[in-house]
């Protein structure tokens, strides 16, 4: 909507100010491809603890589900987390932008845990997703329920998606107004996936934590 | 062990494509008549509702607090509550018993109780109750327009087509969020080119739909969801009473709206709390009726895959329209969402409502074909268009639709598109091609039509709506543009907010512009020959279809 | 009662507006608050020289040609207090009394303008607000738009909000 559209264009004008973009390191960015990029590397996800407000304007916050990793590891449609994490990564760092990686707990819902991460992004802009794999990109000034976008149907997000979202993310994190992701649907998506949808997302919910604050996630790449 | 090639046929058969699930009743992955969900019961102390289904009112969750307050009619409570639950659901499915009489009773009872009255009644049982307790006389239908592309061009004609097709309620959503200004913008003034008098919305969040709603984008609303269980309220964002509150704002700008709910969604968004789908709907029902709100689309919706799923989960779909007939609302009875690879699944799962007919049968059969129907697949699609007009021909129901010519429609078409090429140059919006014209009267579908610079729309709708350009906007440009036609339907669109005569149950607007609802047309059906009878003239239109053969034709 | 009171202001003013339509008053000559019914509906067809926008525009007079002069505006496509007073008591006729409730918090909310209307929703949607907030958008309510119905109703929620731990934690 407008209303948030014009927040969001005040908000990033005045991050482009604030940042200036000549001291981002370009080397290091370039180091960062290749290993998010790296066919080969393993992703390697630790738990470290509570997570700070970023103040850094050139990141994306990554959010994953309670479940995401540890309790389930795959999408809906059998795609390793770890390949998920590390296409969304390769995305954001291909834009040269930064990210962080966080595990919401006090909800399980996507547009939420995306809200939350865009809450704690230095950019204001934050990638939500479930371990069924249902993902959106999300502002901070946004209504909860809205998004930038949002990528509804798990079954048809492949890798190439997560890392066009990744992509799309790092874009709105430096001010631009990307393309929105190519938008995809399937009307047998629903009688195929949706009873097991909602077993999965009751499996995720048994591990919400209404008390639990975000935790920071550690990447390592091996 | 050797295959038998009988099994193997019946295997690769489309219903054998679909999911389904075993109950599990602890989280609540049943339809209806669970062993936990609480047995009916009501305590009243001066005035006051003290207990409710089980519980005292110092255990009561915010639902609980609100129906209590709300939604329930104290003073014959007790009473009806006292009476056999057999002897009610007989008395629903009575022609001799009036709706009137039923309410009665529906209105003073708990959601507990009205689950177990239901829940003693068959399918057949329920459609003969539905035919009775539907608000309005004469049944309705709506539909879903919308495109994979989010060509607000595209949208405009096939909402043309939609209305010449019979749909006196047309919905809208984007897949991409920040575009539906200009799909709302597309809905409203197409639908009036193929039928002046549609109501039309545009599902996004709640506060975004709002606004537009406020602004004269949208002559109603419809995506204003509630849920049965407390927590997954809160994850829908929404409280019962920050809904009554939009529900008031709403009105006080003189826009109808209903709420949306169904069966699946708490167990779908994964607090179930251990109840059946059609309890916690029941729920739902009574906070709409609380709110004050005409009416609901419900019938599971976009969660029909779930109790689609599960074992007579396409009769809990039934029972909760029924309630909701039956607490005296305006139902959207769904038949919306893909839920079945199967033809005759989905057909028998929309025979429920479609032979008793309801305030709309569909709450939104995609007036295109299913690739472009952006609510994820509808039950009924642009390509059904035919089956649909000739099951109403064979059974001589009225399901709001009716066969149409290819020339009329073509000539619909591409007014709308024009249309929509003339108010964004008058707008200054972005332009609208004559391809994008010329592709939209002939489409069927998105792939028929050319891509749009999605970018520079969103950066124009931005400019748009921090310039508050209204409806009122609209009927100038449309004037200026040479359609003063469409202008004056515009118009008379926006004067409907000023009667408010469309706030009332089951309201829709004829073509000169007449609201017809649940009090000027009560349902009143007594058995045969009663309630709603298809006229001489309106069955000439059903029945005449384009490829009958008659006896001169054949030499 | 402040409530009651608020409705017997409304109820003269939409009887005020009503003056000199025969349809809707009683022969008897001395009943002066004859309620609007079923009967009287749709309003906008049987009583369009009764309908007033909050401008103070006839229905009946309201035409394109107005809109396409400049004189009628967005301001104008608007519903009254009064309008929805008469809409509840249609409601109340065919016994939707949730409804009439309904449209006549609506009446109320008229006067709160778009922008804060939506910011007042917002703000009762879960974890939005302290109790604090909620009680002092109850007093605006009620003292700047005179929305004593919805103040009582913000209010209302609030110690529920309270109740089962859904205010604004920081």
């Amino acid at each position: 909507m407008a209303l948030d559209e014009k927040i969001l264009k005040n908000i990033i004008e005045d991050v482009l100010k604030e940042m200036n973009l000549d001291s981002i390191p370009k080397k290091e960015s370039m180091t960062s491809i290749s290993e998010a990029a790296n066919p080969d590397s393993k992703l390697v996800v630790t738990e470290v603890g509570d997570v700070e407000k970023g103040t850094l304007p050139n990141e994306v916050v990554i959010g994953v589900a309670a479940a995401f990793g540890v309790h389930q590891t795959k999408t809906i449609t059998g795609i390793p987390h770890d390949k998920v994490i590390k296409e969304i990564i390769a995305g954001i760092e291909e834009e040269g932008v930064k990210y962080r990686v966080v595990k919401v707990y006090r909800t399980s819902d996507v547009s939420f845990v995306a809200h939350d991460s865009a809450k704690i992004s230095g950019s204001g802009i934050g990638i939500g997703i479930q371990s069924k794999g249902t993902t959106v990109i999300h502002q901070k000034d946004l209504f909860p329920l809205a998004n930038l976008e949002l990528f509804s149907q798990a079954p048809l997000i492949d890798l190439d998606t997560y890392r066009k979202i990744g992509k799309n993310a790092a874009k709105y994190a430096k001010g631009e107004s990307p393309a929105p992701v190519p938008v995809k649907n399937d009307q047998m998506a629903r009688p195929k996936y949706q009873a097991i949808a909602a077993l999965l997302h009751i499996k995720e919910t048994e591990h919400v934590d209404m008390n639990k604050k975000p935790q920071l996630l550690k990447v390592d790449f091996k | 062990m050797k295959k038998s090639k009988r099994f193997e046929v019946l295997a690769n058969r489309p219903v054998n494509q679909d999911g389904f699930v075993t109950e599990w009743p602890e989280v609540g992955l049943i339809a209806m008549n669970s062993p936990f969900d609480p047995k009916p019961s009501i305590k009243i102390k001066d005035g006051k509702i003290v207990e409710l289904d089980g519980k005292a009112r110092a255990e009561f969750d915010m639902l609980d607090t609100y129906i209590a307050d709300y939604a329930i009619k104290v003073e014959n409570a007790e009473k009806v509550m006292s009476m056999d639950s057999l002897e009610i659901a007989r008395k629903m499915c009575d022609i001799n018993v009036p709706r009137k009489e039923i309410l009665d009773l529906t209105l003073s009872m708990t959601p507990a109780k009205i689950v177990e009255v239901v829940g003693k009644m068959n399918v057949l049982e329920m459609m003969m109750a539905v035919t009775k307790m539907r608000a309005r006389l004469i049944p309705s239908n709506q539909c879903h327009v919308t495109n994979v592309k989010d060509s607000f061009v595209q949208i405009a004609a096939d909402a043309a087509e939609a209305a010449l097709r019979g749909f006196d309620e047309q919905e809208t959503t984007v897949g991409v969020a920040r575009l539906a200004p200009f799909n709302a913008m597309g809905i409203f003034i197409g639908s009036q080119v193929g039928r002046p008098g549609i109501l039309t919305q545009c599902a996004v969040e709640e506060a975004t739909e709002l606004i537009m709603g406020m602004r004269g984008f949208t002559t109603y609303a419809e995506t204003v969801s509630v849920y049965g269980t407390e927590p997954v309220f809160m994850d829908g964002d929404d409280t019962p009473y920050s809904k009554t509150f939009l529900a008031s704002c709403y009105a006080s700008r003189g826009l109808k709206m209903r709420f949306t709910s169904g069966t699946g969604s708490e167990v779908q968004m994964g607090y179930a709390e251990g109840k059946s789908m059609l309890y916690l709907e029941a729920r739902c029902l009574y906070v709409t009726k609380g709110a004050g709100v005409q009416g609901i689309q419900n019938g599971s919706v976009s969660c029909v895959g779930v109790p689609g799923g599960v074992p007579g989960g396409i009769r809990a779909i039934l029972a909760e329209n029924l309630i909701a007939m039956a607490l005296d609302l305006e139902c959207a009875s769904s038949n919306d969402q893909t839920f079945t690879h199967s033809d005759l699944r989905r057909c028998a799962r929309s025979l429920m409502q479609m032979v008793p007919g309801t305030d709309f049968i569909c709450s939104g059969y995609s007036s295109t074909p299913n690739y472009d129907n952006m609510f994820a697949g509808s039950n009924w699609d642009a390509e059904d268009y035919d089956d649909w007009n000739i099951i109403q021909r064979d059974l001589k129901i009225d399901g709001g639709l009716q066969p149409v010519d290819e020339e009329t429609v073509v000539a619909a078409r591409n007014k709308a598109a024009r249309v929509m090429q003339g108010l964004f140059r008058e707008l200054g919006l972005p332009e609208v091609t004559d391809e994008e014209v010329e592709c939209a009267t002939y489409a069927h579908g998105s792939q028929d039509m050319p891509d749009r610079d999605q970018a520079a729309d969103i950066k124009a709708i931005e400019e748009m709506m921090a310039k508050k350009i209204t409806g009122v906007d609209f009927v100038k440009a449309l004037n200026k543009a040479g359609f003063p036609d469409v202008a004056d339907s515009i118009f008379k669109m926006l004067k409907q907010r000023i009667a408010g005569d469309y706030l009332h149950t089951s309201a829709i607007v004829d073509e000169n512009f007449h609201v017809i609802s649940a009090v000027n047309y009560p349902n009143n059906y007594r058995g045969p020959q009663t309630g709603y009878q298809i006229s001489e003239d309106r069955w000439e239109q059903i029945k005449s279809i384009h490829n009958a053969v008659s006896p001169e034709d054949v030499k | 009662m402040n409530q009651e009171l608020l409705m017997k202001q409304i109820v003269e003013e939409v009887m005020k507006a009503m003056s000199g339509n025969s349809s809707i008053t009683t022969k008897d000559d001395n009943c002066k608050l004859q309620k609007i019914t079923a009967d009287n509906y749709p309003l906008g067809d049987k009583m369009a020289d009764n309908i007033f926008t909050p401008t103070g525009k006839k229905l009946s007079d309201m035409t394109l040609q107005q809109v396409l002069d400049g004189q009628l505006t967005a301001e104008d496509m608007r519903i009254s207090p009064e309008t929805l007073e008469l809409q509840a008591q249609v409601a109340e006729s065919v016994d939707r009394d949730a409804l009439a409730a309904n449209l006549r918090r609506a009446a109320e909310l008229i006067a709160v303008p778009d922008d804060r209307l939506l910011e007042i929703y917002n703000a009762l949607r879960p974890y939005r607000s302290t109790k604090e907030e909620l009680y002092e958008i109850a007093e605006e309510l009620e003292k700047t738009y005179g929305c004593s119905i919805n103040a009582t109703f913000v209010k209302e929620a609030a110690e529920v909000y309270s109740k089962r731990g859904r205010l604004r934690r920081d």
